[in-house]
């Protein structure tokens, strides 16, 4: 057994980092996620309890191949908790494809930055087990090397999909700009049409009085 | 992202458009009522369990408690 963690500050409030972790994937960074799907979901008691199924590709060394079988898609067990009222989310994987040989427990947790509650915390463990296969040691070593690296990609992926989402929210401000313009714009055109008929109106009315008065004048004096 | 199941991504889209945005705008802000996206759920929920059971992806394997009960692996007989 092989145990790992981690911790990783980032510089957003947690209800952002909460957001960005359900849009997690796709991203360019874990490009072996290729699914997820939500089995059950529910709140109970204010908490938000989610079940996904994540979908992935491991690519094993050859060698590797012939001793856990050839890498296809690999499927994984999820089930996250998520407390606005204490802003706290934690997600717990495990692998459902090797189970026999290979234990892949992951715990990861968002929580408000102790010192600075603008800022999030990332705690990650994961705990390895290999069993029944040779070279147990190797092996444990070679899959938390790999979820080590993984973590950074993981991190980097997070902060890519917060820039995505700040960008969509930049996005909506600029549109919402535009119709407000465009808006303002065609009412001015209204108003200016507006009062150009008006303009065109009273200008004909005194035309056709001045008309009128001069056929007057003219009728007066014949 | 994808589901697992082909049929199933378009219903997993729509579903995760609209449950990001009840997370967001509803759940952080102390709204608990998730009756919001239940209609797309359901939908996407019966389309993922066909998908899982053609799969063959039995989601509460790792719960269950095999030791000790009839579905426990037992060693091979020996002799032939």
């Amino acid at each position: 057994m092989k145990i790992w963690t981690s911790e990783h500050t980032f510089n957003h409030p947690w209800e952002t980092v909460a957001t960005a972790a359900w849009r997690k994937y796709p991203n360019p960074h874990n490009p072996a996620v290729i699914g997820t799907d939500v089995v059950e979901r529910q709140v109970v008691d204010g908490v938000l309890h989610t079940h996904r199924l994540v979908s992935s590709i491991w690519y094993f060394p050859k060698w590797a191949q012939a001793l856990i079988g050839s890498a296809k898609v690999c499927y994984a067990r999820e089930h996250s908790e998520v407390n606005p009222s204490t802003r706290q989310m934690i997600l717990k994987t495990i692998n459902l494809t090797f189970c026999r040989h290979i234990a892949v427990n992951e715990t990861i947790k968002y929580t408000p930055h102790p010192s600075d509650p603008g800022k999030t915390l990332l705690t990650q463990e994961a705990v390895v087990t290999v069993k029944g296969v040779p070279l147990t040691n190797y092996m444990e070593d070679l899959l938390t090397n790999k979820i080590s690296n993984n973590a950074g990609k993981g991190r980097q992926a997070m902060e890519w999909v917060i820039n995505k989402l700040n960008d969509e929210v930049k996005d909506l401000t600029r549109s919402t700009d535009e119709i407000l313009n465009q808006t303002k714009k065609s009412l001015d055109d209204i108003t200016s049409s507006a009062k150009q008929s008006l303009d065109d109106i009273s200008q004909k009315a005194k035309k056709s009085l001045d008309e009128m008065h001069i056929q007057r004048v003219k009728e007066l004096k014949n | 992202m994808d589901s697992i199941g082909e049929a199933c991504s378009d219903l997993k889209k729509q579903y995760d458009a609209c449950f990001n945005s009840w997370f967001s705008e509803h759940f952080l802000k102390g709204n608990t009522n998730d009756s919001m996206c239940a209609p797309m759920f359901k939908v996407y929920q019966q389309c993922v369990k066909k998908a899982m059971k053609e799969h063959k992806i039995d989601f509460h394997e790792v719960e269950k408690d095999l030791l000790g009960t009839s579905e426990e692996r037992q060693p091979p007989k020996n002799g032939k």
